[in-house]
């Protein structure tokens, strides 16, 4: 208390003194310099609370692993102007006879046109980019004149190395003629090369042959046979180059975002196909099936061929009791039940059809259903119509992202309805066998191609090769091409999604694997860039798989979902308590203080004024 | 025990039963489904109920499924008839034996039987309970036990998942199975069983409740009954392949058909039950995929021996009760103790597809037995009070059912494995264990032959008992006490509704010596149905005791909030008045009062404070009395608004 006391007024002589200015000079003039102590002790409170307020910052911070949000912004970005594209090349071969010095170069520019003309300016996802290569050769069997537009690194024809004149009509052999070709020592060439893939389309002219065959083989080439005029050799080879080695067969809209969008492939890069069997009434027949061994001869080379884009496993089971959801009627024409497009979302009758997804599709992995829907007896033979008012020839229809449907009839439905088959009879081998095509068809449907090109095609192009594995290799090709772009575009989505979140909520706990997710994930993605620009399809299939899914990852992480949100609000109701009313009795003091300070070395400024003034 | 109360019928049913003592084998000649070459090959699916009179007016509705598939590279992905989940989490976790049951409600041990196989087997603690053996290295085990309560959990929309901890699960070493390393056992007392659990476990039948005995399963009659057990039973071996059992136990009570004519006897007489009534629900069709669909009925022991005593033997329609289809065969247990009477079981056949397949039993005179109690019945409880401490108790009381056993020879020793698991916060003192023979204490030494204690951790692990008794048959009653203390859990670690109380999963008790098994004689065939063979499986018989309630201390669960914002409080207070008092001046103010006090105009409130503060530190100053008596009085009648007011407020 001595201490206190010392500051105002303290000693007795100067109190008197004061004493005796106070009548007219009290309010205005002190004689002794103000004290600073009071002073200095508020405001180093006030200073010690300021520099404690960084320390309970960062004590109270929710942890946040600081997201590259730039970079996933300019990944964004880049993506959105120069869609990955893998480089293919394109290559135009001439057997004929009687070379002319000119005429590849002429060939070449016009090749090129036509195709820029068809593929038009617009960059799609999956497609092959803008510089695709095409290179001409004319080979008259003794030397080769090349052309290849000026683009350095494309690959060349090996000369004089086969020639069709021998190969008849059979066309499987002519096709495995051009591919030991295509493998041999050109092929490794361009391999080497580093530049994509090669598609070859050769040209064999016949002045014998009258009519022109157009063949797409089953693997990355074409061959034209038969005498056709300049114009539509150029026409043909083009549209073979843009429409199906480039684009699987599809043309016009929807092709911008690429097919990858539909391709049913979950995101651990994983698909169940589950076979179902369904017995609608086992009370009227009950069939069983030898799936194994059918699908051991025919789907396990498809599931083998499909391995670069998705990790296929197959199952099956036969189910029972399980009825449509939607009703048939009666139609006489037909002579059975018709079951109309109109209806077909309700066919599927999630209610009574367990499909069940299985425990190796756990996680995030998708699974495809193909069922076989054997009627009851009151709705047997059922149809399905379409919208022509046709019966549907295979009886089956696909839901895209689901899976397949196929409608069997049993053969006694349309016979006299004797009930003697409650044993559990097969389905005959033939019968399955159709099946098992349709829902061949039906996955290259879901993958999004076409089931079969030469229904929709025109007549320029006599066949199509059918590859025993369900997919050729050009088709694969196309394929892995969507796929990569497409799983770069879900990655860029994922991580903006990602972005948006964290960043709308400030204070959301972002754990440190999160961040370490991202990083890896754009890293990922970069690679899978520059290995597409480089034009190493299976690399960067993997790493746009990978950076896909460690997307996924981060942004299906436990914590994200788990930690509570401790809010704003929540954090002032805790801190206020103590903080408001503290900072307030340290603020006032420290201005009250700093008032006094000042009013009182005024009034002593004014009396040593005074005291100048006098002197 | 007196059967027959109405002396006046029995030379009547004498003479009716003497006409109706037939074979009664004639039947069930012509199927041929059940005959010698059964085909191994392939997966099979059997459906049978089993349905037994209680003696307390209800009715034991027992269903078995039985899947089986054949050892084979694609299981777990190619199936016909077996479901194809449940082979994929076998083949996925490595399974050798699973157990699952879901059940609600108690069994009675006392009046539903306590030594037959189905109570010995099928009655199970009420909640969940799961155990499992695995064919996998010890250290991969309990890794592959929380994926597998997971993956449960999804597959029966069940909490299973709270399995996982290890807090919740437990490998016993010997009181559960003998001598077992890789086995896990876990149950959760509490979780509500309905009918989001009974679907998902319909759908691994192939028909479902679709046709066949399933399509009797009407959730109405069949949640309102008295137990209702749902079980799920895998084995598999290298050599057998998988079998699935699906077993659902339910205890139904039927109504009570009043008839106006035998009104006084009603009330005595057993109420008349059919399928059909019991169930609000016909067998509609037949289940295709299944090879054999049956309904078992039967007689059990202590009822065929009233039975005898009335002269009524083996048949099916007497003057007591009728059984209104004719069985097909009938079933006799063959008798470990010559000249004893024992059980009968009665099948019937669902064939057809279009007649419903509905077995009735009328009871058409009063008629009482008692069921076959196991050799002691257990009880548990809690004893003391308050939230501190308590004592666990088991006790077990002799049913006098073993006097035959007690006959036999005079020195016999009966054994009792006791199988306790109790959460660490339950904190139990094994040390304080003491046993209780007869009402009197008996050295543990003496009375125990083996024990095994695992002491809980907290949050770690619960604490485990294995206990193994031997005593003279000629004990009445055996009673264990163990002392315990509460303990306290940690904020985050209460469970919602805290307050109710937490539970102690039932303690399971074993009697090696007894045995539940069956063995059945039957003149041609030999015995194929799964449920039999079930029952002739040498069963060990079990009781499981109550699962109990303990009160812990709860928190104020917002009492961390209230703790923060007092202390702030108390603190800000503190901190403030220290600096006030750092930086005040009293000499100055003292002078500034006094100058303004003669020289500014005199406002009130302040000068109220003023004048209240000084008269508080107890100091008289130059201010003028009158003034100050001013003051007081204002003061007086300010305190006296205020007080006004604050009543009218408050009230």
């Amino acid at each position: 208390m001595a201490e206190i006391s010392e500051d105002a007024p303290p000693p007795p002589a100067a109190a008197a003194a004061d004493a005796g200015v106070q009548g007219e000079a009290a309010p205005t003039r002190r004689s002794t310099k103000p004290g600073r102590k009071r002073l200095f002790l508020t405001f180093s409170v006030l200073l010690s609370f300021l520099s404690g307020l960084p320390f309970f910052l960062k004590s109270t911070e929710i942890h946040r692993s600081p997201l590259p949000f730039e970079s996933i912004d300019a990944l964004s970005r880049r993506l959105q102007f120069d869609p990955p594209s893998l480089p293919c090349h394109f290559r135009a071969v001439f057997l004929r006879s009687g070379a002319d010095r000119t005429l590849a170069a002429r060939l070449q520019s016009a090749i090129a046109a036509d195709m820029g003309r068809r593929a038009g300016n617009r960059l799609s996802c999956g497609g092959c980019g803008r510089g695709f290569a095409v290179s001409v050769t004319v080979d008259s069997g003794e030397e080769c004149v090349s052309d290849d537009g000026g683009v350095a690194g494309s690959c060349l024809w090996t000369c004089g190395a086969v020639s069709l004149d021998g190969s008849g009509e059979d066309d499987s052999a002519v096709d495995e003629l051009l591919d030991s070709v295509m493998r041999g020592a050109g092929g490794k060439e361009c391999v080497d090369a580093g530049g994509g893939r090669v598609y070859t389309v050769v040209v064999m002219e016949k002045e014998d042959v009258e009519s022109v065959r157009v063949v797409v083989g089953k693997h990355r080439h074409a061959w034209i046979v038969g005498k056709v005029s300049e114009t539509d050799t150029v026409s043909i080879i083009s549209k073979v180059f843009v429409k199906y080695f480039m684009n699987g067969g599809k043309e016009g809209r929807g092709m911008e975002k690429g097919i990858g969008e539909f391709v049913p492939v979950g995101a651990d890069g994983t698909v169940v196909l589950s076979f179902s069997l369904l017995n609608a009434d086992p009370s009227d027949w009950v069939y069983d099936w030898e799936f194994q061994e059918m699908s051991k001869i025919m789907l396990a080379p498809v599931a083998k061929a499909l391995t670069p884009i998705a990790n296929i496993s197959i199952e099956s089971q036969v189910l029972y009791h399980t009825p449509k959801s939607s009703n048939s009627y009666w139609d006489e024409k037909y002579g059975g039940y018709i079951f109309s497009l109109r209806d077909l979302p309700f066919f599927v009758n999630s209610n009574e059809w367990h499909l069940d997804t299985s425990v190796t599709a756990a996680g995030r992995s998708k699974v495809l259903q193909f069922v076989v829907y054997v009627p009851s007896a009151i709705e047997c033979p059922l149809l399905l119509q379409l919208p022509n008012g046709e019966i549907s020839k295979t009886n089956s229809f696909i839901s895209p992202m689901w899976g397949g449907i196929v409608i069997w009839n049993p053969p006694q439905c349309t016979g006299d309805s004797q009930k003697k088959h409650l044993e559990g009879s097969t389905l005959p081998p033939q019968e399955l066998e159709k099946i098992f095509q349709v829902f061949i068809a039906q996955l290259r449907m879901l993958f999004g191609l076409t089931s079969n090109y030469i229904d929709s095609s025109e007549t320029e192009i006599s066949k199509f090769l059918d590859s025993e594995r369900g997919f050729t290799d050009w088709e694969l090709d196309v394929l892995f091409r969507h796929h990569a772009c497409f799983n770069l575009h879900s990655c860029v989505n994922t991580l903006e999604s990602l972005a948006k979140l964290v960043q709308s909520l400030p204070r959301m706990i972002v754990m440190d694997e999160i961040g370490k997710q991202v990083k890896y994930s754009l890293e990922a993605a970069s690679l899978a860039q520059m290995n597409a620009s480089l034009g190493i399809y299976d690399a960067s299939a993997a790493s746009s798989r990978k950076a896909k899914a460690l997307a996924e990852d981060a942004f299906f992480h436990p914590s994200i979902m788990s930690i509570s949100y401790s809010s704003i609000e929540h954090y002032f109701a805790i801190y206020m308590p103590f903080f408001a009313p503290v900072s307030l009795h340290v603020l006032l003091a420290a201005i009250k203080e700093l008032k006094r300070y000042k009013r009182e070395k005024a009034k002593y400024m004014a009396f040593a004024a005074d005291q100048a003034r006098s002197s | 025990m007196a059967v027959l109360r109405h002396s006046a019928a029995f030379p009547f049913l004498l003479l009716l039963a003497l006409l109706i003592c037939i074979p009664a084998l004639v039947s069930g000649v012509w199927l041929n489904d059940d005959g010698g070459g059964v085909e191994e090959e392939g997966e099979q699916f059997s459906e049978e109920l089993f349905l037994k009179p209680l003696p307390d007016r209800k009715v034991l509705a027992h269903f078995h499924f039985q899947s089986t598939v054949p050892p084979s590279a694609a299981n777990g992905r190619h199936h016909h008839l077996f479901p194809k989940a449940i082979a994929q989490l076998v083949q996925k976790f490595q399974i050798k034996e699973l157990e699952l049951s879901f059940t609600q409600g108690r069994w009675n041990y006392e009046s539903w039987g306590g030594s037959d196989p189905i109570s010995s087997t099928n009655a199970k603690p009420p909640g969940v309970e799961l155990w499992a053996l695995f064919d996998l290295p010890v250290m991969e085990i309990d890794a592959t036990w929380k994926d597998l309560t997971h993956a449960l959990s999804g597959l029966f929309c069940a909490s299973i998942n709270f399995l996982e901890s290890s807090t919740s699960y437990f490998a016993p070493s010997w009181a559960f199975r003998s001598n077992v390393s890789n086995l896990r056992y876990g149950a959760l007392p509490r979780e509500a069983v309905c009918t989001e659990n009974l679907t998902p476990w319909l759908k691994l039948l192939p028909c479902r409740d679709k046709a066949g005995l399933a399509s009797l399963l009407d959730r109405p009659s069949i949640y309102k009954g008295y137990y209702h057990s749902q079980r799920l039973q895998l084995t598999s071996t290298k050599s057998t392949g998988i079998v699935l059992k699906q077993t659902l136990t339910v205890v139904l009570k039927p109504d009570v058909q009043r008839n106006s004519a035998h009104s006084s006897l009603d009330k005595s007489i057993q109420p008349s039950w059919s399928v059909s009534s019991m169930f609000k629900k016909n067998v509609t069709g037949l289940c295709v995929p299944a090879k054999t669909s049956r309904i078992f009925f039967e007689l059990e022991t202590n009822m065929v021996v009233e039975l005898e005593k009335l002269g009524y033997g083996d048949s099916w329609s007497n003057s007591i009760f009728d059984l209104s289809p004719n069985p097909v065969r009938v079933f006799k247990e063959s008798n470990p103790l010559p000249g004893r009477s024992n059980s009968i079981i009665y099948e019937f056949i669902n064939y057809s597809e279009h007649e419903p397949l509905d077995l009735g039993m009328k009871w058409k005179l009063p008629f009482i037995w008692s069921c076959s109690q196991a050799p002691f019945h257990v009880s548990r409880f809690l004893m003391g009070s308050g939230n501190e401490r308590g004592s666990i108790a088991i006790s077990l009381q002799s049913t006098e059912s073993n006097k035959e056993f007690l006959a036999k020879s005079h020195g016999c020793n009966v054994q009792v494995l006791i199988f306790q698991v109790v959460p660490w916060y339950v904190k139990v003192y094994y040390h304080t264990l003491q046993v209780f023979i007869d009402g009197k204490p008996q050295s543990v030494s003496d009375v125990i032959e083996k024990i095994q204690v695992s002491p809980s951790e907290d949050k770690l692990f619960p604490g485990t008992l294995e206990l193994m008794l031997r005593y003279p048959c000629s004990v009445q009653s055996v009673a264990l006490t163990l002392d315990f203390d509460k303990g306290f859990l940690h904020i985050d670690e209460y469970p919602p509704d805290a307050n109710q109380g937490f539970d102690i999963p039932s303690a399971l008790v074993t009697f090696p010596n007894f045995h539940s098994s069956r063995s059945y004689v039957e003149d041609n065939f030999s015995i194929n149905s799964p449920l039999l063979l079930k029952f002739q499986e040498k069963n060990v018989v079990r009781s499981y005791t109550e699962a109990l309630l303990v009160p812990l201390t709860t928190p104020d669960f917002s009492m961390p909030y209230n703790v923060i914002t007092f202390t702030c409080t108390v603190l800000a207070l503190f901190f403030g008045s220290l600096l006030n008092v750092l930086r005040r001046r009293v000499g100055e103010e003292e002078r500034l009062l006094n100058s303004k006090g003669n020289t500014t105009r005199i406002r009130l409130i302040p000068l109220l404070l003023s004048k209240f503060s000084s008269k508080l530190k107890g100091r008289t100053d130059g201010t003028p009395k009158s003034s100050s008596l001013l003051g007081s009085k204002f003061l007086l009648i300010l305190v006296a608004v205020l007080a006004v007011l604050w009543h009218y407020i408050s009230n």
